[in-house]
């Protein structure tokens, strides 16, 4: 029975925890990428270093994409005319490269974190 | 065309391949094959129904809420299927072991119901995980360009999946036992460990654990990941060029409980066989 109070102040915490990272959620700077005909519209996105932010790919084609990053270590699938919203950071300065998996000979590009 | 050919069968072998060494181990091992291999196909029918649900679910998707609600969903399954994987790893040392016992001495046995489940729901787990995915992409594929030569390349993608898993089970069969049973044991437990890699970066992404040091290394000029081969690599072993320092972490605390449980079962089996036999005088 005494387990149960370490076990709800942990419950507590994680759900304080979710809040105040969720009231922060609105600040996240967001960045877009649009898929259209197998690629990217933008092949190199410049992106503040050591922070948290969002990348919104939409998917302009009929067709499903996997938005595929080794780098980034993200895999997400986006069907035909939707977008996906992938939370990223804070990431250390570098190039991280990704690519369409289902077009990757013209589908690709690459955040450039400064 | 060769686009399409090669992503149904890179996204069908993982699934087929892990299939494969479930078909094998029956056959070798179970007392009662016909009805092990019952299990397995109905997991792979279980299976294919889930992935074309969830391609289902997935394209029709509204708003970001059921997105999240689906991510916590495919999380899940991610580190189900990584614990029943390793649980089942452990439980067919375990049953490889009796049974070989058993078979030397010619005594048949039926392998445990509870067994039997653990093989039906890995199997189903498999194909809907990387069945989703090609339920997509070949649904989308349908959408853009009404081929049949594209239909044919997915046909022959998947055919080619198979062949590749059935070489590879053939092949395993002909070694011997212990063999058998350490490379099988092995590749189970690197494909569930990739699972972990994958459910953990979905579990930082989700806020749900903190990245700590991201990258904490950079090994992308040896193997980036991308690639035919990067690419299988990844997904056999959860290799990434770029991992954050949480990652690691629990790859190494997945590899440390794993090898632990291994380690303490077979002293256990050990200590219960020993017991088991009386001692001569």
């Amino acid at each position: 029975m005494k387990l149960i109070y370490p076990v709800l102040t942990i419950i507590m915490a994680a759900a304080g925890f979710s809040a105040a990272t969720s009231s922060a959620a609105d600040e996240i700077p967001t960045f877009h990428l649009t898929i259209k005909g197998h690629k990217f519209d933008t092949e190199t996105l410049a992106i503040p270093a050591n922070t948290k932010f969002k990348l919104v790919v939409k998917n302009e084609d009929a067709s499903a994409e996997e938005f595929d990053s080794m780098d980034l270590s993200r895999e997400k699938v986006i069907p035909g005319g939707k977008s996906a919203e992938i939370a990223l950071g804070p990431l250390k300065a570098g190039e991280y490269h990704f690519i369409g998996e289902y077009h990757a000979e013209t589908a690709y590009g690459s955040l450039i974190l400064k | 065309m060769g686009n399409v050919l090669f992503i149904v069968w890179r996204e069908s072998l993982e699934a087929v391949l892990i299939i494969g060494i479930l078909h094998s181990f029956m056959k070798r091992t179970s007392g009662d094959a016909a009805k092990g291999l019952r299990f397995i196909w109905s997991g792979v029918a279980v299976g294919v129904a889930l992935s074309v649900a969830l391609g289902w679910v997935t394209v029709e998707i509204q708003d970001s809420l059921q997105g999240a609600r689906l991510d916590y969903f495919q999380t899940a399954m991610l580190f189900l299927s990584a614990a029943l994987m390793t649980q089942m790893v452990v439980w067919m040392n375990k049953h490889g072991r009796k049974m070989k016992k058993e078979l030397e001495s010619s005594l048949s046995s039926a392998m445990s119901t509870s067994g039997f489940w653990g093989v039906s729901v890995v199997a189903a787990l498999a194909v809907a995980r990387e069945g989703t995915e090609t339920v997509i992409y070949l649904y989308g594929l349908s959408l853009e360009s009404s081929g049949a030569g594209m239909a044919v390349a997915a046909f022959v993608g998947f055919v080619l999946a198979l062949f590749t898993a059935w070489t590879v089970s053939r092949g395993i069969r002909f070694l011997d036992y212990g063999r058998f049973f350490k490379i099988t044991s092995l590749v189970l437990l690197l494909s569930a460990s990739a699972l972990v890699v994958t459910g953990t970066n979905r579990l930082i992404e989700m806020d749900f654990l903190p990245s700590l040091v991201n990258p904490v290394w950079n090994t992308s000029w040896l193997l980036s990941g991308s690639g035919v081969i990067g690419g299988i690599i990844s997904a056999f072993t959860g290799y990434r060029p770029r991992p954050s320092l949480m990652l690691v972490m629990i790859y190494a605390l997945y590899w440390v409980l794993t090898l632990g449980w291994i380690q303490w079962e077979s002293r256990v089996s050990k200590a219960s066989s020993l017991a088991a036999v009386p001692v001569s005088r």
